[in-house]
């Protein structure tokens, strides 16, 4: 009789607290969903969900690459090409290809003498003709016997071919360096995620980095024990909108850029930093005007896509209304970048 | 006549009708009875689930549970393991042990990560690292030496395989984690192949996504890429305990439940009954972010060799002892 009571009692006890659904989405539906009111999509905008790309343009939303397994897609600044990442089972490989997914080209092997290799996050250069991405190309060949670190660094290469150099070595063991993206409106300043420890006793952090790509100049934007990541700039190059990690949240900031650095600024600019968006929010990405940040944001135990119209003034960037929710329970890949253009 | 025979129908159609009140009462009763059994059957099962008596010369559990009405803390000792095939099932190392410490009162919880490396006396048996009281003596061993070393009373605990976190994971449609740092281990070990012993590559980008059954399995357990290895380990596996919880905050328990503990059978074990799972399920749904804390003694230990040449760590214990007296105050063992 007893697991008879047991199972009335908690039956009660469940029932009786109203342990009812609070309106989580349990499972992903496997399609992107729009919302009841849809919300046109200016110029057009890539984003993977379950590794299959996707282009909004006005309230329109298309497939694109059917059978091939995307992630970080980027688009060059004049909107003519594509960049993404080709999944394999365990590497992964840059291609170039037309908007329409056509005329690929693969620029990264997927394996080469150090072994299989990982390929992500590319990103265009101002003009169009530089690539950086990220790699674990220069590794030292691993096995469970002798194992060596596979950090991913950020390298770079000529969209129209030749040979990649490598433009930052990960410090080993850390998971490397992420998020390269380049300064619109200067040729040779690029923006990227340091991941490293700091502290007592060590804890992971992530800090914001600026490289001048012509002389190998670098500089902390942020401070250390602290996670900042995920850089966008504003098409005009003055503004960076990152996330700023906390046990309370992932939040939207956004801060100015000096023309230039020598050296960490201090304070760091991260300090002055205004909240857009506080909640769980990732892969932020300016509109090809500069009045719209787009990102993805937890919802109801799904990641979503949403608009957030912002004006900047005073040397200030704000938000001029609340964020508007483009898809709705979709379940989007909230580990793979966005792009945006024109 | 014609009065009393009317009088005498009636009568005999009221009875009749009672008949059939009480009829339908009794079956509505069984068919309430069967219901309830046929919707926990499965949490019965899972919960029914429980060790073989403790080996000889272990020590009983310290203190027993505390009353259900009380607010006195409540230990929970979690468990997980690689129970893949290349392992003896009934002999297997526990990679993680968390204590999950429940403070009613405060409505606060700590989650007290112990590093498996951990060089202890174990009850019976020579000194070794902390994951060999599992394999030694299952669960009760692992308990008696955590309250033996530490001091923290462990009154329930629960264990967990692979595959059950995959599939708890899975059922909950998976959990959305802040990930920390890039994870990329060129040897990660396959847990699911036929063997148990091969390898595969493993990329996870960091930041805020959310991770399906298997790669919630890789993100806890990956840790050749990770300057902190166990350590790393340990901050990433709080952290999904976290997400769990989380997650679960959102759902329908009601429809839940059964699920997943079908799912879980033979994946879990615990001595956790059902009315104290569903009491401590209910505490958790109501907890918010900043009455979790999180607990490592890594600060309080070293790196050394054992004796027969194992890497193990070694703990400062006064240094750790204070610090649990800062996080259990009096509710620590004398």
């Amino acid at each position: 009789m007893r697991p008879v009571m047991g199972a009335v009692l908690a039956i009660a006890v469940i029932v009786g607290a109203g342990c009812t659904s609070s309106g989580t989405p349990s499972h992903d539906p496997g399609r992107v969903v729009m919302p009841v009111k849809r919300v046109a999509v200016p110029g057009r905008l890539y984003l993977t969900k379950s590794r299959t790309l996707y282009r909004f343009a006005g309230t329109r939303l298309t497939a694109l690459l059917r059978g091939t397994t995307v992630k970080d897609p980027a688009v060059s600044p004049d909107g003519s090409r594509l960049a993404f990442v080709e999944l394999q089972a365990q590497s992964s490989s840059i291609v170039l290809s037309d908007v329409l997914g056509q005329n690929r080209r693969t620029i990264t092997p997927a394996a080469a003498a150090e072994g299989a290799l990982w390929a992500f996050a590319p990103a265009f250069s101002a003009d169009g003709g530089h690539i950086a991405y990220l790699t674990d190309r220069g590794k030292q060949r691993s096995s469970p016997q002798n194992l060596q670190p596979n950090d991913l660094g950020i390298w770079m290469e000529d969209t129209a071919g030749g040979q990649p150099r490598s433009l930052v070595a990960p410090v080993a063991y850390t998971g490397g360096d992420s998020d390269p993206t380049f300064r619109p409106g200067v040729g040779d300043q690029l923006l990227y995620t340091s991941y490293l420890y700091g502290g007592v006793p060590l804890q992971p952090e992530a800090r914001l980095s600026w490289l001048s790509v012509r002389t190998g100049a670098r500089a902390y934007l942020s401070p250390d024990q602290a996670r900042n990541f995920e850089p966008a700039i504003s098409p005009d190059g003055r503004f960076v909108a990152f996330i700023h990690g906390s046990p309370a949240g992932d939040d939207l900031e956004v801060m100015p850029l000096e023309p230039s650095y020598r050296g960490d600024p201090r304070p760091y600019p991260t300090e002055a930093a205004v909240v857009l968006q506080t909640g769980m929010v990732s892969q932020p990405v300016w509109a090809p005007d500069g009045s719209a940040i787009a990102f993805l944001k937890l919802m109801n135990g799904s990641f979503d896509l949403f608009i957030l119209p912002v004006s900047a003034g005073g040397g200030q960037l704000r938000a001029t209304s609340a964020a508007e929710e483009v898809s709705h329970g979709s379940f989007l890949d909230a580990d793979s970048r966005l792009a945006w253009s024109p | 006549m014609n009065h009393s025979g009317a009088s005498g129908g009636t009568r005999g159609l009221s009875l009749r009708r009672s008949h059939w009140i009480v009829l339908g009462a009794v079956v509505l009763g069984v068919a309430l009875i069967a219901s309830v059994l046929l919707y926990l059957w499965p949490v019965l099962a899972l919960l029914d689930n429980r060790p073989a008596v403790p080996a000889r010369g272990v020590p009983a559990p310290a203190k027993p549970p505390p009353p259900l009405d009380s607010t006195q803390r409540i230990n929970i000792l979690l468990l997980g393991s690689d129970n893949d095939q290349k392992f003896q099932q009934n002999a297997l190392l526990s990679q993680t042990m968390i204590v999950v410490s429940i403070d009613p009162k405060r409505h606060q919880v700590t989650l007290l990560s112990l590093p498996r490396d951990l060089w202890v006396e174990i009850p019976g048996h020579p000194s070794a690292k902390i994951d060999l009281a599992f394999a030694e003596g299952g669960a009760s061993l692992a308990r008696a030496t955590v309250e033996r070393a530490f001091k923290i009373p462990i009154h329930y605990y629960a264990w967990i395989g692979l595959n059950g976190l995959v599939r708890v994971v899975d059922r909950l449609g998976g959990v959305d984690v802040d990930v920390l740092h890039p994870v990329l281990d060129d040897n990660y070990p396959n847990d699911f192949s036929d063997s148990g012993y091969g390898t595969e590559r493993v990329f996870l980008a960091a930041g805020p996504q959310h991770l399906d059954g298997r790669h919630t399995l890789q993100y806890v357990r990956s840790r050749h890429g990770d300057l902190l290895s166990d350590f790393g380990r340990s901050i990433r596996q709080q952290q999904v305990l976290l997400a769990l919880q989380q997650r679960m905050a959102g759902m329908d328990l009601v429809t839940a439940i059964p699920t997943l503990a079908r799912d879980l059978n033979g994946h879990v074990k615990t001595d956790l009954d059902l009315v104290r799972l569903t009491q401590l399920a209910l505490f958790m749904r109501g907890m918010h972010g900043g009455g979790v804390h999180q607990a490592f003694i890594t600060p309080y230990v070293h790196d050394a060799t054992s004796a027969d040449g194992q890497q193990i760590l070694v703990a400062n214990w006064p240094a750790v002892n204070a610090y649990l007296r800062q996080l259990f105050g009096a509710d620590l063992l004398s």
